[in-house]
Order: C-alpha cells, then structure tokens, then sequence
C-alpha cells in the first residue's frame, strides 16, 4: 500500500462519518470479517482469502464507545504516518493512556488494559483492509532465524538507502528477518537447492553448529513455534524471489499441523486480508510424518487427554477437518489424513526423535532428512 | 456359628455409642444439635397448647473441655410453654423414643423421641452431668428444678437434686445443659444462621438470645396466630406394608373387616369395596371380625387394596406459613432489598402429602458484588420448620435449586450449580412425612416427584423476582445510554472534525445530527423501561413482589416498624437501646431514573449551545 493511501483513505472515511452525522444518519463501518466462516481455500491460490461475509458497526448508543475509540486512534496513528514514527501495539496503548491523562475530557476513552486498544487497532486494519505495518504499528520481530552460506539479502532502509547482508560472512549468527519483508530483496551468490524451516529454535541450532549450511546447499531458518508476521513474510519471499523448495520440519502433533504449519502454507483466518503477502503455499511438510514413526523406530508416546491444552488441541483438529477450508480442500488430502490418525491414534512424536535413531551419531537427523528430501518422502 | 453368649442392649445403651447418628458427631455440632432439640421441643410444646411461642437463648464458655481443642458449653433454653409434670421430665429428658409425637403422622418438629434424651447423653457422657431442668405447669405452685441423667443401661431417665424453687414465670421450661464442644456462630454450620432460619420460618416466636459475651439480641414476633397444627390423617392403604397392615388391624379387635378398613386409613369407602372384590377379594371377608381374620386372609385383602387405584393421601394435615405472614418473616433476614415468596398448595409427592414454600430474597450488600465473581447464593432450608444445615448437596431442596435456570431470571448462575449474588433462597418443606437421608435429620432424601414440586415453587418465586430484576436492568441500561450519549457524542465529533480539518458549522451541525440520532436509541430503551415498569407494577400490586424500601416509608408514617435488627450484624442492638431501627427512606427507583433523563437532557441541550 502507497504511504499516503492510509491518510487519504482516513480523511474519506471520516468525512463521509461527518456527512451522515450533519444529515442525522446513522455511520456505518464497515470491515470483512475475519473468521473461519467467512474463510474460502483455492488450491490455485493457496491461502486462505476473505469471503464475502462483513462486518457492520452501526452507529448507535452502544457502538458509540467503540467508534470513538476508533477514531481516537486513528487520529494518533495518523500522526505517526505524518510524522514517521513508529510504535508497537503496546508503546500505542501507553501513548492512548497519556493522550488522556493530559486532556481529561478524553477520560471516558481510556482503556482498561491492553487487550481493548489491541482489538481498535486490529479493527482500524480490517476497516481500511491494510497491515497493521501500514500503520506504523509493528510488533517485534520475533523467529525465523536465517542460516546460509548462499543467501544475500538486501533491505531498502526508510530513507531510501540499501543495506546488503551476506548471511555467510555472519559465522554462526543468524539472520533476523523483518516483520515487514517488503522491503527486503534476495539474490543467491550460489544455486541454493532447499529451505529448511525447523519448528524448534533450538534445534535449527544444533543443525547450522552441526555444519549444516556446510555441508548443503541451503536455507535454514527456525521458526519458533507459531510463525510471526516476519516468518510467514520471509518465507513467502523466498518462495516468490528463489524459487526454491521450502520443506517444513516440525513435531507429529494436531497443534503443529494446525498452528504453525497451516498457518505457514496458508495464513489463519485471524489475519484474512494479510494472507496474500503472509503464506508460503509451496511450503511441504516433510515430518515427522506418521509412518516415519515405524520406519525410524521413533520414540512416541501417548496424547495425555487430562492435559488442557492437547486435549483442546485434538477437539480442535476434529473441528479443522468438519469446519476448515484448508484441511477439506482434495489438495491436502494428505495433512487431513495425518489429523485423522492423530485423532485416531491419539499419540504424538517429536522432531527431536530423530535423534534416538542413532544416539552416537549427531548429524544422524540432517541425514534422515535429506534422504526424505531425495526420496521425495514429504506430503 | 460360634459360640458366644448374646446379650441385648438398650436403645440409650445404643444411641450413647452412636451419638454422631443423631447429629453429635463433631464438638461444633453437639453444640448447635443440642439447641436444635431444645428449641424444637420448646415450640412444639407451645404450638401444643396454643400459646405464642418467647424463646430465650443463653449459650456461654464456662471453662476448658475435657476432649481436647473443646471447650466447657452452658447452653440454656427457656420457654413460656406450658411446662412438664414432674413425672413427665424423666421421660422427656432421659428415655429413647418417649415421645408424645411418634407415629402420629403431624408435622410436628420432633417424631422419634431421641434427640433431647441425646442431648443429655452427650452432656453426661462429657461433662459428667445431665440436664438441669427447671418446669412450671398452671397447676403447680411453684417451680421445680431437677437434674435428668439418662440410665444408659435400662433406658430410663434419673431425677436427681429435685427441689421446688420460685420462678418468675406463671409456666414454662428451663432446660441448661453443660458439655463439651465448640461454637461457630457463623456460617453453614453457625449457630447465629440456626437462629435466623427458625425465626424465619416461626413468624409467631419471639426470641431473645444471648451469645458468648455479645448483647442480647430481640428478635419480635411478626405473626400474633399461633399456627394451626392439622389433625393426623388415618394412614392411606397404599404407604404400607404387609406386616404394618396386619398389626394395624390390631386395633380394631372385634370390629368387622369393613369397619377396620374404613375407619382405619384414608380414601376407602364403600364403593372402593367393589373395585377390592373385583381385584380378587372375597366379599365375605369384609362381614368378617378382624379377630377371626387369618394371616393368609390378610394378604388377600392387602393384595387387592395395592391393585386398587385408590384416591392419593388427603393434604389436609399440612400445614402452611402462608405468603402473608412469610412475607413479613422474610424482612427477619436482615437488610432485604426486595423479595417474593411462595406458598404452593399442598400436594402429593411419593404418596405423602407435603406442603412447599419458598422467599427468594435480595439482601443489600455494601459493594455491589451481583455478577459472575460473586459468591454463591445463601441456601436456608427447612424442614418441618426446623433449619438444615449439614450436607446441603444431597439435599432434595439443593438439587432442585440447581435445577432451576436462574439465568432467565436475570441471576447469574454456574452450569448445575446453585445461583450466584446475595440472593438467600429459602425453602421450607412441611409434611407428617418427611424422607430423611439419616437420622440426624440433615438432608431430605432427594426423590425425583419432590425435586419436581420444590422446582415448581422455585420457578414461581424466580419468576415474580425477575420483573423486578429486569426493572433494575432496564433502569441501568437507559442509564448507560444517556451516560454514553453524553460522554462520547463531543468526543467522536471533535476527533472528526479534527481529521478532516471541518468547519465549525459542520460540528455543529453534526453535533446536533448525533444527539439526534442517539436520542431516539434512548428513546426506545424508555419505551423498554416503560414496559418493564407497567408489569413490575402489576406484580407489585398482586403481591408477587415485594420492595422493601416503599414498606420502610410506610413504617415512618407510623405504622408498624417490621424490620428487627439483624442478628448477623457485628454490631447488634444492646438490650437497652431495642428500639426500632430508623429505616432510611430512599426515593422510588423509576422516579430517580426520571431525573438522571431530564437532568442529561439539559446538559445535552447546553452542550448543543
């Protein structure tokens, strides 16, 4: 989105709010609904895009607190577009709090906690249909910690000049991608064969101190649990700009699979509008796949049903495969079936279980997984 | 089988081993039980002979206990009843199951005939005293004072130290027992809760109480009827069984068949001797004397009464409070915001005939705690006008309040659970037959027809509540309008006006267009009020709601002041200053609403300007 397009955007929607007001109609705002329901899957496209389905704020005695607050916002958040500057959602919270501490006819604004400015400011994105980025309102850059002897990225800085980072001249430091990667460019210095994103931090690390990006011809990059607006970005750019397969490896369980890989390949519903420039849909999911439990003699174990957040896990996964666009869609039939056996097997593996194949042998998981990649044995 | 020499044992022999059967199974308990079993005699024996029940309570430590953690109890009770014959006070107060009361089929407090004779047990067994006695009859000249030990090993009672002293008093009882135990005044299980229920469901008693060091508190009367205890009914065929039925017969010697049956139980007449002969009876059984009757001849006769549709039990021996009177007892609680109250007519639940009745009431709180944080509600339950206050969740009264959707009636409730706010619900069980679970009399065994019944008069009560509850939501709501309108409308157009860089007509103009648009939200929530209004004053006209502060206004033109002080408060009323509490007077809700209108409109308007 062009930088003036927000205030221009802004100034109509107030105005038009300022004309209903003057003819005594009511104002309404208006923003797609960004929920599961309102979620449509395209194998061809390969993210989860908006459907038709909006949301409607009518001005009224009970929407007036929301709308004001809206507006109030917007006005800080303009400010900051003018001016340049930038904030997190919680900097945003604390300057609503001192924009009301020193003009006391604000106070009825004020926000209990954070949470309620969060859900303004998520609703000003979805009104406007920007990022929140768009806004000036960036959230730390948070996983995707690059590794590779190929890589060269360059990042246009806001005032106009370009940075060149060589990931191989970083050692064994890894690479930070931004939050907002559209102003990041990738080159490689060298045919890159894959990108490996790792669900475990911790173990992307073992890997590159392993020698990984020694010894391959490749991306490595952790994703640190559910992926970050900068993980989902980084990875469509690498998609779109290096044209590289990207294989996913992460645990056997309905959290991974729905959470973090889906999320990965085809956005959430949560974040519709953004879904375009925040999914990689060639992503594959390369393990641990249910029958590599049998093949490697994996140790796995059993879903523990008395614990809160797997058993959420598994009534979720249930719900994926009746209620979720991407898991019902014919082109990952495959994932639906490993939710099926999750479902059906109730027992979860880890990705660290690689390593029990040969406790003596510490790149025996590099191994594993390069022969999966070469024998095509991903889904 | 070995051979070892049986021995009998005596019903006291029994119960003084077994005492936590009859509600003495902890020190805090013995103590609550043993005034339980004095006051309940105390009223039954007053409602006996029609008098007005005065009731004064002393409970003290007098030294250390001899079980350990307990301490030395004197638990004193005195009644204006009409006394026992000397030769009686043994009887009461020393034997098992002597009773005036056992069998008879009333809903007197007391059935057995165990629980003071217990109590003297528990005295003696740890304070290796019985119960001092003093009694008065109208006959007797003076008082007499005795100390009632209980014979464990015959079942009698003892009468030591038997002297004649004068008493102020023309008749009555005074019984002080001395034991070990424990006293919690507060609470479930809390002696200040015991004497708040009994009040409530003994709108007739007066009562004067005495706790540890703190001041006597008066609780008056709010009823001067005594209440009428119904006769007895004659058993209805249909509750009983083969053996009961045989030893019934006993009764009636020589009589003929038909005469036993007819004047025996309930809902059999002549024409019900057809549909028994059609049921298999031999007719000639019914010119038959009892006497002659064999065994086996019986259990034909039983077998074609039980295959009889018979008429259910008649509910002419329930008794009621009546919503009147409860309605005024309700007031006892304390500080009650407002409250209905239900009395169902007496009906048939498992073939006996119970009589349910039922005050929700809203007490007013220093902090506004209603909501999904606060505290469950307060359960007072009753049976046969006796308080219950041990293992609620079994209780058949429990159940049917967890049953009940109090959601829809505008209080928040957890899924299956007891309500939430500081609501107390009260629910009062008559009947000459009550399920208990155990003997101790703690819970009323949960039967799915009573659960049915009490959820009906809970229904009822939350029903009549809920039009005051959605008046008070309503009230809120257009208050939170007007409040809205007020605080936002300048906001959201100045911010506005701002982004868009408008002139000051169009704020104006767009000022105005708002307040406009508001305005008529607001006036739909009137419209809304108004309604709720219109059916919350039917309700309050028909009774079915009580507000408690428009009676406070009455009381201050002179009428009767209802509300005595409240035994919960920290802070009760020393004797000498038992005057009557001033009642503060608060303005009508609807008209303090009409204000908070008017007055936001006019800020409206100077804001417009």
């Amino acid at each position: 989105m062009r930088e003036d397009t927000i205030p221009k955007l802004s100034k109509d929607l107030c105005n038009r709010m300022l004309t209903d007001l003057e003819n005594a109609r009511r104002p309404v705002l208006e923003a797609i609904k960004c929920s599961l329901d309102n979620s449509n899957y395209n194998p061809k496209v390969g993210y989860l895009t908006p459907g038709n389905k909006m949301v409607r704020s009518e001005l009224n005695v009970a929407s007036v607190q929301k709308m004001s607050r809206a507006i109030f916002i917007l006005e800080i958040l303009l400010r900051n577009i003018e001016t340049g500057a930038v904030n997190t959602k919680r900097e945003l919270y604390y300057i609503s709090k001192g924009e009301v501490k020193h003009n006391p006819e604000l106070r009825p604004l004020d926000f209990g906690d954070q949470s309620e400015s969060d859900s303004i400011i998520d609703f000003i994105c979805e009104m406007m249909e920007c990022y929140r980025e768009d806004l000036n309102c960036y959230a730390n850059d948070r996983g995707g910690q690059t590794y590779s002897n190929q890589l060269v990225v360059t990042e246009t800085l806001p005032d106009g000049g370009k940075a060149v980072v060589d990931l191989s001249t970083l050692g064994t430091s890894p690479f930070q991608p931004k939050n907002r990667p559209q102003s990041l460019a990738l080159k490689a210095k060298k045919k890159i064969d894959f990108c490996l994103v790792v669900e475990s931090e911790g173990t992307a690390n073992t890997f590159v101190t392993n020698g990984f990006c020694r010894r391959n011809n490749a991306i490595l990059l952790g994703a640190q649990g559910v992926p970050s607006n900068a993980v989902r970005g980084w990875c469509k750019l690498i998609q779109d700009q290096l044209k590289v397969p990207i294989y996913f490896f992460g645990d056997l369980d309905a959290y991974t699979l729905q959470n973090i890989f889906r999320t990965l390949k085809a956005g959430s519903a949560a974040s519709l509008i953004r879904n375009s420039d925040f999914s990689a849909p060639d992503v594959r999911f390369l393990g641990v796949l249910p029958e590599d439990i049998k093949k490697y003699d994996l140790a796995d174990y059993p879903v523990k049903e008395n614990d809160l957040q797997e058993a959420r896990a598994l009534k979720k996964a249930s719900d994926a495969l009746k209620n979720d666009p991407f898991f019902k869609d014919k082109k990952n039939k495959g994932l639906s079936k490993i939710l099926e056996w999750l479902l059906k097997n109730k027992r979860r593996c880890e990705q660290q279980s690689y390593f029990t194949v040969d406790p003596r042998d510490p790149i025996m998981p590099e191994k594993i997984i390069l022969e999966k990649i070469k024998r095509g044995d991903f889904i | 089988m070995a051979k070892q020499k049986i021995t009998s044992s005596s019903t006291a022999e029994y119960f003084s081993k077994n005492l936590q059967q009859v509600g003495f199974s902890s020190p805090t308990k013995a103590v609550l039980t043993t005034l339980k079993e004095a006051i309940d005699n105390s009223l039954d024996a007053c409602e006996d002979e029609g008098i007005l029940p005065e009731l004064y309570i002393e409970i003290e430590k007098v030294g250390a206990g001899t079980i350990k953690n307990t301490d030395l109890i004197r638990i004193k009770v005195e009644d204006n009843g009409p006394g026992l014959n000397i030769e009686d006070v043994p009887k009461v107060f020393g034997e098992y199951l002597a009773s005036s009361k056992f069998g008879r089929g009333r809903c007197s407090r007391g059935q057995q005939g165990i629980g003071i004779s217990a109590a003297t047990t528990w005295a003696q067994l740890t304070s290796a005293k019985g119960a001092r006695i003093i009694t008065k009859t109208k006959t007797m000249r003076q008082a007499v004072s005795c100390l009632v030990e209980v014979d464990v090993k015959n079942n009698k009672g003892n009468l030591k130290d038997k002297k004649t002293i004068s008493w102020d008093r023309s008749h009555g009882v005074s019984v002080e027992f001395v034991l070990d135990g424990r006293i919690q005044l507060q609470g479930e299980g809390g002696l200040i809760t015991y004497l708040t229920g009994t009040a409530l469901v003994n709108p007739h008693l007066n009562l004067r109480y005495k706790l540890l060091d703190q001041s006597v508190v008066k609780v008056d009367r709010v009823s001067d009827k005594c209440p009428d205890i119904p006769n007895a009914v004659e058993p209805h065929p249909h509750t009983m069984k083969l053996g009961e039925f045989i030893a019934h017969s006993h009764l009636f010697g020589k009589a003929t068949v038909a005469t036993f049956l007819k004047k025996g139980f309930s809902r059999i007449t002549d024409n019900t001797f057809q549909e028994f002969v059609k049921n298999g009876m031999d007719k000639k059984f019914l010119t038959q004397s009892v006497d002659k009757t064999t065994d086996a001849q019986f259990k034909d006769v039983f077998g074609a009464i039980h295959k009889t549709e018979l008429m259910s039990p008649s509910t002419r021996s329930v008794m009621i409070i009546g919503e009147e009177t409860f309605s005024k007892s309700v007031r006892r609680l304390g500080e009650v915001d407002f409250f209905s109250v239900v009395t169902r007519k007496p009906t048939i639940c498992d073939f006996k005939p119970v009589a349910i009745e039922i005050a929700v009431a809203r007490l007013k709180t220093a902090q506004k705690v209603e909501g999904d944080d606060s505290p469950p509600v307060q359960v007072l339950r009753f049976a046969n006008r006796v308080p219950l206050q041990f293992d609620k969740s079994a209780c058949a009264m429990v159940k049917a309040i967890e049953t009940v959707n109090w959601r829809s009636y505008g209080i928040p409730q957890p899924k299956n659970s007891l309500p939430l706010g500081p609501y107390v619900i009260a629910v009062s069980l008559v009947s000459p037959f009550i399920k208990f679970k155990n003997a101790s009399k703690e819970t009323v065994d949960a039967s799915d027809e009573l659960v049915e019944e009490i959820r009906r008069a809970l229904i009822q009560a939350g029903q009549r509540l809920s039009r005051h509850i959605k008046k008070e939501h309503r009230e809120a709501d257009l208050e939170e309008k007007l409040r809205h309108i007020e605080q936002f409308c300048p906001i959201l157009v100045d911010c506005l006006c701002r982004i868009t860089k408008a002139t000051e007509k169009r704020k104006k103009a767009a000022t105005e267009g708002l307040v406009k648009l508001l305005g008529r939200d607001v006036n739909a929530a009137k419209k809304e009020l108004d309604e709720a209004l219109k059916h919350h004053k039917e309700a309050h006209a028909k009774g079915k709601i009580q507000i408690v502060e428009k009676e406070k206004a009455k009381s201050e033109d002179g009428e009767e002041e209802l509300k005595p002080p409240h035994p919960e408060d920290s802070d009760v009323i020393p004797e000498a200053e038992e005057a009557p509490l001033k009642a503060k007077t608060e303005k009508p809700a609807s008209k303090a609403k009409k204000k908070a209108v008017a007055k936001s409109k006019e800020k409206m308007k100077e804001k417009e300007v």
